[in-house]
Order: C-alpha cells, then sequence, then structure tokens
C-alpha cells in the first residue's frame, strides 16, 4: 500500500469489474430484496482491512485508569479498516454501505498484532438522488435489508456507523481492602465507578462521532467487551451503532397489520 | 426480596460518573433498540431520548461453594439460623458410620437473596436516576445481566434501557420514569389490551440442598430396583427444594406488585453442584408490573399468512 488509507492493487481489478455492472454482496435473498424495495441497488460487496501492531503501556497495579495508547490504537485500527472500506465504496459511486461487519482477528505469527476487518455491500439510489453523509462521503450502518427498509419509512437515513472505544484497567484490590469487607454483602464503589466510566467513555465517543455527522440520533446501540490478549483486569469496552438524521417532511408510519402466521 | 418493583425514589444523579453526565447532556440520542423496535416505538408516539444505564459491582462470591461462613453454618439448624423455608430428613437406617448421611436438610439461603436483590437494586436506581436526569417519561427494552469478573471474586449487576417520552403526554406521576422490559409490538400490545407498564420487577430465590443418605445415593444414579423397588423413582428432596424456590421466587415478585399484574414473567432456574450431595438450586424471576388504565381496544381480524421463506 502506498499510503496509510490507499487500496491494494487486487482491489482495483476487482472493483474494476463491478463497475462494468456485475455485483457482488453479502445480502441474503430476502435482504435483497428488501434493499430493492426501498428503492437501492447493490453495488459490490465491498471491505477494508488493517494489520495494527498494538503497542505496550504499564499499568499499576491498585489504579483504576483508562489505557490511552491502547485505546488510540484500537480506534485507529478499526478507523483504518473502516476508511479502506469507504473508499473501496466511493470508488464504486455508492451512496452508501450496508450491513457492515467489524471484526477482529488474531494470528499466531503476529505477536501483538491483529487484524480489523470492515465488510458490507455498497449501494446506490436507484432514484439518482444523493443519500451521502453530511461529510459527502458514503454512509455506513450494520443494519440488515430489513432494518435497512424499516429505517427508511420511518423517516430517518443512516448517516454512518459510529463507535466509540475505552480500553480500561480495573484495579486489584489489595489485601487490606479484602479483608475489611470478608463475609458482608456489599457494594465495592471503586470497582463500580471504574466500570461505570470506561462505559460511559466509549458511549460519549461514539455519540461525539454521531454529533460530528450531524447525526439526531443512534439507533441499535451495542455494548460489546473483550479482553482481547491483555489479562481479566484490562478490557475494552467498544460501543457500537447507526447514526440516524430525520428527513425533512411528515412521515406517516403505516400501522401494523395484525396476522395469523399459517406456517407451522 | 427487594427491589425494583416498587423502586427506590429517584436521589438526584449525585453518584453517577462525570461522563454520564456529559453524555446525557448532549443533543443527540442513543438508543439500543432494535430497528424494528425503534419503529414500532415511532408509531406509538414514543420519542428515544437516550440509552440510560446502571451498574452495581458486589462482593458476593465469597458466600459461595464450601466457604468457611458455610461450613460454619449448621445444617441441623433451621434455615441455617437465619428464618425462611427449611425442611429436613431423617435417614430411616440409623447410625452407619461418621461418614453416612444421617440427616439432609434444604434452607433458604436468604443472605445470597439480599446480596442480588441490593446489587440489582442499587444498579436499577442509578438507571432511573440517568432517566430522570433525561427528563424522560419511561424506559422502555431494559435488559439485566449479572456478571460475575473473572479473577475478581465480585459480580457485576449491569441494567440498560432506552429511555423514552411521550409526545405530548404528561410526566410520570411523581416524576419517577416508569420502565419496562417490553419494546416495540409487544409494547405497543399490551398498551392496546388497555395496560400501561409500571417498573420492571426481578427477584432471586436460592434454596441450599444438604443431602441425606438416600437424596445422595439417588442422585449418585442408585435405584430400589435390585430388590423389587421401582426403577426410577422421584428424588424428593430435590423436588421440594426445586418448588420451594419457585415459590419463593413468586412470593417475593408479588410482594412487589402491591396489587398490580405481572405480565411476560421470565422463570429461570437453575442448579449448581457444589460436592457431593450438596447443591445450590436459584431460580431468578422477572417481568413487567403493569396496570390497568382503561378497557382493552377490540383486536382487527386477524389476516392468515404464509411466510415465503
Amino acid at each position: 500500500m502506498s499510503e496509510p488509507t490507499g487500496l491494494p492493487k487486487g482491489a482495483g481489478h476487482r472493483l474494476e469489474e463491478l463497475e462494468h455492472g456485475l455485483f457482488t454482496s453479502d445480502l441474503s435473498v430476502n435482504e435483497f430484496l428488501l434493499v430493492k424495495e426501498a428503492g437501492f441497488h447493490p453495488l459490490g460487496f465491498v471491505m477494508g482491512s488493517s494489520i495494527y501492531h498494538t503497542g505496550i503501556q504499564t499499568r499499576r497495579w491498585g489504579q483504576s485508569q483508562e489505557l490511552t495508547k491502547l485505546t488510540e490504537a484500537m480506534y485507529n485500527a478499526r478507523e483504518l479498516a473502516m476508511t479502506r472500506m469507504e473508499e473501496e465504496a466511493d470508488q464504486l459511486g455508492a451512496d452508501g454501505v450496508v450491513g457492515v461487519r467489524l471484526d477482529v482477528n488474531y494470528y499466531e505469527w503476529g505477536s501483538d498484532a491483529a487484524e480489523f476487518i470492515a465488510m458490507g455491500t455498497a449501494v446506490k439510489a436507484e432514484s439518482g438522488a444523493s443519500y451521502r453523509n453530511t461529510l459527502g462521503k458514503p454512509f455506513t450502518s450494520d443494519l440488515s435489508g430489513q432494518d435497512f427498509w424499516t429505517i427508511m419509512q420511518t423517516g430517518y437515513v443512516p448517516q454512518g456507523l459510529v463507535m466509540g472505544t475505552c480500553v480500561y484497567h480495573i484495579a486489584h484490590r489489595g489485601m487490606m481492602q479484602a479483608l475489611g469487607n470478608a463475609g458482608q454483602n456489599v457494594e465495592l464503589p471503586n470497582f463500580t465507578q471504574a466500570l461505570y466510566e470506561a462505559r460511559e467513555l466509549a458511549m460519549t465517543r461514539m455519540q461525539d462521532e454521531a454529533t460530528q455527522l450531524g447525526a439526531s440520533g443512534i439507533v441499535g446501540v451495542r455494548l460489546e467487551e473483550k479482553s482481547h490478549q491483555w489479562g481479566s483486569h484490562t478490557i475494552e469496552f467498544l460501543a457500537l451503532g447507526t447514526a440516524v438524521t430525520r428527513t425533512s417532511g411528515e412521515v406517516t408510519l403505516p400501522r401494523p397489520t395484525t396476522i395469523i402466521s399459517l406456517d407451522n | 426480596m427487594g427491589t425494583p418493583g416498587g423502586a427506590g425514589s429517584v436521589e438526584g444523579a449525585d453518584d453517577l460518573p462525570e461522563a454520564a453526565d456529559r453524555r446525557l447532556g448532549s443533543g443527540s440520542f442513543s438508543s439500543a433498540l432494535t430497528v424494528p423496535d425503534f419503529a414500532a416505538c415511532l408509531q406509538m408516539g414514543l420519542q428515544p431520548v437516550g440509552l440510560v444505564q446502571g451498574f452495581c459491582v458486589m462482593q458476593w462470591g465469597w458466600y459461595g461453594a464450601n466457604s468457611p461462613y458455610m461450613r460454619g453454618a449448621s445444617p441441623y439448624a433451621p434455615s441455617g439460623g437465619r428464618g425462611g423455608y427449611s425442611a429436613t430428613w431423617q435417614c430411616p437406617h440409623g447410625f452407619v458410620s461418621t461418614e453416612h448421611r444421617m440427616w439432609g436438610q434444604n434452607y433458604e439461603q436468604s443472605w445470597v437473596e439480599a446480596a442480588w436483590a441490593q446489587g440489582f437494586g442499587s444498579a436499577y436506581t442509578r438507571l432511573v436516576e440517568e432517566a430522570h436526569a433525561i427528563g424522560a417519561h419511561g424506559v422502555i427494552g431494559v435488559v439485566d445481566r449479572a456478571t460475575h469478573l473473572a479473577d475478581m471474586g465480585v459480580t457485576e449487576f449491569h441494567i440498560m434501557g432506552t429511555a423514552v417520552v411521550v409526545d405530548g403526554g404528561p410526566p410520570p406521576p411523581g416524576g419517577q420514569p416508569w420502565t419496562t422490559y417490553l419494546a416495540g409490538q409487544r409494547l405497543a400490545k399490551l398498551v392496546e389490551a388497555g395496560f400501561m407498564p409500571v417498573a420492571v420487577a426481578a427477584t432471586m430465590a436460592s434454596v441450599r440442598v444438604w443431602a441425606y443418605c438416600v437424596t445422595e445415593y439417588l442422585m449418585e444414579g442408585g435405584s430400589w430396583a435390585w430388590s423389587g423397588g421401582p426403577g426410577t423413582q422421584e428424588v424428593d428432596q430435590i423436588i421440594h427444594a426445586h418448588t420451594a424456590v419457585r415459590r419463593i421466587a413468586r412470593e417475593h415478585v408479588r410482594q412487589q406488585l402491591a396489587g398490580d399484574s405481572l405480565q411476560g414473567a421470565r422463570l429461570l432456574t437453575s442448579a449448581r453442584r457444589l460436592s457431593e450431595g450438596d447443591e445450590v438450586i436459584e431460580c431468578t424471576l422477572r417481568g413487567t408490573r403493569v396496570r390497568r388504565v382503561r378497557d382493552a381496544d377490540p383486536l382487527p381480524t386477524p389476516r392468515p399468512t404464509v411466510r415465503l421463506t
């Protein structure tokens, strides 16, 4: 790769083929049907990847603290993967990417290195109207085809997959502290505050990203927790969701229909 | 045991971390609702205003298997000397050896239930504080979990949901937001049926089984078939424990309902074997406390459909 956000040569050839009308997608048949029903056409399966070496940060045994170096690493690596996926979508002239998945893989050959992958299906509006986000880039979302159709019916449009991360070290308890509470039902306020703070930091960062996109809200927020390879006291809190903006004009939501399913 | 159903009063947001204030004070909303639930929420005239949550880390594991505390509790004293459910069984054989289990006992572990109620209740109160701080009328799609934090010997209670305001609706009575495990069409159907959610209700019951010789023999796979007895049979002491733990959980929740109804009850029971003939049976019961506010609307005639999937 010639530059940090560049795409490899192989990607160029694959994307050229897609530009000539052939499309690939990881949508199921039902999802494909509903994406078409929402007025979009799939252009191609797009992805971005980044193999990132995470640095070392010392932590204090008895102190809860954010590990900023690790937080930055986890954030930058995902951001690189996402940017490359957006570049592929941009090259196809897409309005957005639906069904985005973000994965982290560890390989035996790379100690302290991990591969961050972002994948999804690039789509374009059949009407010719632009659905790119306020930054002029294709929107990204982790919504399925069904969810994408549903959100369009509510008068909201996706702006981007937003995320916030925080790698936090939870302090160990000292011997005297543990003995002092021995045998009691008691809240451990230091632990509560540490976990609370870590999750809130991740969620605040996710919300900051949404604000930058001019979004009015985030739907489908997920909070994930992983220790990766750092041991049980160091945890990554990851908040993920799809930022949405309300379109102008009143939307009348259809009243749900009561049905009896004749399936088994 | 105690809790949320009647939920503690909102005491202000004093014990929320600084980051929570910053997040809740921002202009955009976040919600943990799925897109179908989000759409149903808008259809009902509910506007999401933010994702709210509460945590509590409790020291709790110490009361577990084989702790010195448990060894100190006499299995022969009623309920380990603490009140609540207790039942005893006596061996029919008399003295055989010092290892022979001449007595058996089931007893309610009220201190374990109290720890669970305290952890859940504190996390719940913080969730309501967050919702109150952003002016929400209610919290929908509540989910909760209790996780044992590895290597720390503590349990974390985490409860979260999506705070909503009712379009043009008055603030909730007493200013305290209502809460419900329901969201989307399930909540819409409840409202259509003439009910309104009041609060989530949740409880845990715990019964310890100290087996006597017959229970121990049967639990190890033994039977009386060799002497002409039945090949399969009930294990009386274990059945008593399972029945009791479910009854206690239902009684605790009934105390929280204060005359309201419980909707969508989820009763989960698990058994942990601590050592030979010694186990703990736990039961959690969760649901939404609901109150009838008007007569039910007649449902439209359903349309028969066949899905092509």
